[in-house]
């Protein structure tokens, strides 16, 4: 869809906020 | 020469029962062929329609149950590994949570009929705290629903149906052979298919520790949250500084940000 729009540097993170957060690095609260 | 109708016949029950179970269980064995000539040989009364349906639902029931348990139990992990053997795990889990989180249980109703839905839906009810009574509601009437849409498709078209049979059958022992290199065909092309998808997909991503180390270098891509809000109500915590963006209007949410801004987007 962002692709469609003209946006060219469109990246999916692997393994999403799991993949980040089983890395180790940092999360923020927001709830 | 083998009989193949008459081994249909004989078994007939039995093989729509584990074929719909190994189908929902999630191997790619396609269970609604079996179903229309099932329901082509009711229409010339050689078999049970309520046999058919009840072996239909008795099958889902059992497979559906048991991912409900399991979603219920392990949470999205479950859906997560059921997506990642999907053709595309991103939007598996993005889309099938968005329908859940619209429809409810009702989208049981028709989960069978969209293409990867009908896996994910149990887990993703058994995850979402749904209630066991009002699922197997939900999920019987929707199996019943699917599997009477194949038997009445076969029952209108059983002359066509009929006709294939016979040819089957004058094949002797070759259709056994035809039927099953068709389905080791129709498995290597998906197989193929997914495999092709996910090298893709895989060359598109972007590493967690890419994206850190883009952070520590001081660049700062456009970092957009693009769950569903069950998601982010399961697992209250996001990428600092990440955008909490829906996935429908997300491009509007932009603004006019240069087209060649980096953006980063992630799920659950």
């Amino acid at each position: 869809m962002l692709i469609d729009k003209g946006y060219t540097k469109v990246r999916p993170l692997a393994g999403g906020l799991d993949g980040w957060i089983d890395a180790g690095f940092p999360v923020e609260d927001v709830a | 020469m083998i009989h193949l109708v008459h081994y249909v016949l004989v078994y007939g029950v039995s093989l729509i029962f584990i074929n719909v179970l190994l189908e929902q269980l999630g191997a790619p064995v396609p269970a609604v062929p079996a179903l229309i000539v099932a329901g082509a040989l009711s229409r010339d009364g050689k078999m049970s329609s309520t046999n058919i349906l009840l072996a239909a639902l008795a099958a889902s029931l059992v497979a559906d149950y048991m991912w409900f348990l399991l979603g219920r139990r392990y949470g999205y992990r479950i859906l997560r590994t059921l997506c990642r053997i999907s053709l595309s795990p991103d939007s598996c889990v993005r889309d099938t949570e968005a329908r859940f989180e619209r429809w409810g249980l009702k989208s049981l109703l028709i989960a069978k009929f969209i293409p990867g839905f009908s896996t994910v839906a149990p887990p993703l009810a058994g995850s979402s705290g749904s209630g066991t009574l009002a699922f197997v509601f939900y999920d019987g009437i929707g199996a019943l629903i699917w599997a009477g849409a194949a038997v009445a498709a076969g029952r209108a078209f059983h002359r066509a149906i009929d006709r294939l049979l016979a040819a089957l059958e004058n094949l002797g022992g070759w259709a056994l052979v035809v039927i099953g290199s068709l389905l080791v065909v129709l498995i290597a092309v998906k197989w193929a298919q997914r495999l092709h998808f996910l090298k893709q997909l895989r060359l598109a991503r972007i590493e967690p520790r890419e994206l850190k180390a883009m952070f520590d270098r001081g660049e700062l891509p456009i970092v957009l949250d693009v769950r569903t809000p069950g998601a982010r109500k399961h697992n209250p915590r996001a990428i600092p500084n990440a955008i909490l963006a829906h996935m429908d209007d997300v491009a509007t949410q932009l603004g006019d940000l240069a087209p060649h801004t980096e953006v980063v987007l992630y799920c659950t």
